[in-house]
C-alpha cells in the first residue's frame, strides 16, 4: 500500500511540474547580471564577462547551450573595453547562432565602424 | 488502509481546483499563437512603487524565464545601452504609443512592459508583497498578446539560500529581494506559450491557461 501511495504521489508531482527543463546553461547569471546592472563598475563588469566566457566556452558547446543575447552582450562589453576585434567577432557569432538578431546587431556593427 | 487514498484524493482535488476556470492557452493567448513572435525586447520596468531598487530587481531577472520559454530575448545590456543612448529609457512613454520603431531598430516582434505597482516590505510579518503587471505588446499591431497581473507575497524569513545564490558582494537582504523579483517573474511567465526554441513550440495550445490576475504566496 505504501508503495502505491508513493508511486502515485511521485507521478502526481512529476505531472504537476510540467517537465520544463532549462534550455540553456546560465552559470551564475542571476548574480552577475544583477551586480552589473546595479553597480556597473569594473569589478561587476569583470565578473559578468567571466560568466559569459564560461557559458560560451562551456563543456557543452553548440547552439542550445549558449542562451540568446550572451555573445552579443559579451561582444558589447569587449568593445567597451577597447577590444574591438574580438568584440565584433562575438557580435557576429550572435548572428550566426540566432539569425533573428541580424537587424539589430548589423546596426551595432555599423555604429562601431563609424 | 483507506487513509492513503483519502490523502491522495484530497491532494488531487486541491491541484485540480487551484487551476480555476479552464481556458485553453490557444484561446487565452490567441494573439501569441497567431503572430508566432520570436524576438523579444525588454523595456526597462516602470516602477510605480515606493522602492527605488525594485526596478533593478525585476529588470535583472526578466530575460532568463523568457529565454527559457523558447523566445529570443534581444541582448539585454546592449539593447538597454541603445535605449539609454536614444533617450528612450523611460518605458512609460511607449506604453500607449506605436511600437513600429522597435521593430525597425531592434528587429523585435514583441515589446515587454512590466509595471511594478507595489513593493511593500513588512518587517513584522517578514514578507514582501508585490503587485506587478506584465504586458507583451506586438510591435506589428500594437495589440496586447499576453498580459498577467501578479500579486505575490514572498516570505523573506526563509529561503534565499535554497537557490544557492551566494552573493559575495551583496548583502543577504538584497539577495532575498532579487529572489522575490525572480520568483515573481518566473512564476508569472511560466504560463507563456512555448516559443520557437522550446520543444513544446505550437504543441501547448490545449494546455489550461493560468488566471490573468492571481495571488500567490511563496
Amino acid at each position: 500500500m505504501k508503495k502505491i501511495l508513493s508511486v502515485s504521489l511521485l507521478t502526481l508531482m512529476l505531472c504537476s511540474c510540467g517537465g520544463q527543463k532549462e534550455l540553456y546553461s546560465w552559470g551564475n547569471y542571476d548574480k552577475t547580471s544583477y551586480n552589473y546592472l546595479k553597480n556597473a563598475d569594473e569589478d561587476s563588469q569583470q565578473e559578468l564577462m567571466k560568466n559569459y566566457q564560461e557559458i560560451i566556452n562551456g563543456p557543452k558547446k553548440g547552439k542550445k547551450n549558449i542562451p540568446p543575447g550572451v555573445c552579443a552582450d559579451y561582444g558589447y562589453l569587449l568593445v567597451k573595453q577597447g577590444k574591438v576585434g574580438k568584440g565584433k567577432e562575438m557580435l557576429k557569432k550572435e548572428i550566426a547562432l540566432y539569425p533573428e538578431s541580424k537587424i539589430f546587431i548589423d546596426r551595432i556593427l555599423k555604429m562601431i565602424d563609424e | 488502509m483507506k487513509k492513503p487514498f483519502l490523502i491522495l484524493a484530497l491532494i488531487s482535488i486541491g491541484l485540480l481546483t487551484s487551476c480555476g476556470p479552464k481556458i485553453a492557452k490557444s484561446k487565452a493567448y490567441e494573439g501569441m499563437y497567431n503572430e508566432k513572435p520570436l524576438s523579444v525586447l525588454l523595456m526597462p520596468p516602470i516602477n510605480r512603487s515606493t522602492n527605488v531598487e525594485a526596478k533593478q530587481y525585476f529588470h535583472s531577472t526578466l530575460s532568463k524565464p523568457i529565454d527559457n520559454a523558447g523566445y529570443y530575448v534581444i541582448s539585454p545590456f546592449l539593447s538597454m545601452a541603445i535605449l539609454k543612448k536614444e533617450s528612450a529609457y523611460n518605458s512609460e512613454m511607449f506604453l500607449n504609443s506605436s511600437l513600429t520603431k522597435f521593430r525597425k531598430i531592434f528587429g523585435a516582434d514583441i515589446a515587454v512592459f512590466t509595471i511594478i505597482n507595489k513593493w511593500d516590505k513588512s518587517a513584522l510579518a517578514s514578507n514582501v508583497k508585490v503587485d506587478v503587471d506584465y504586458i507583451f505588446k506586438s510591435t506589428k499591431t500594437n495589440e496586447i498578446l499576453y498580459t498577467r497581473n501578479a500579486h505575490i507575497t514572498y516570505d523573506t524569513s526563509v529561503g534565499g539560500g535554497l537557490i544557492g545564490m551566494a552573493l559575495s558582494a551583496v548583502s543577504t537582504a538584497i539577495t532575498k529581494y532579487v529572489d522575490v523579483a525572480r520568483t515573481c517573474n518566473e512564476y508569472t511567465l511560466k504560463d507563456l506559450p512555448a516559443g520557437k526554441y522550446s520543444p513544446k513550440y505550437l504543441k501547448d495550445g490545449k494546455e489550461i491557461a493560468g488566471k490573468k490576475e492571481f495571488s500567490k504566496t511563496f
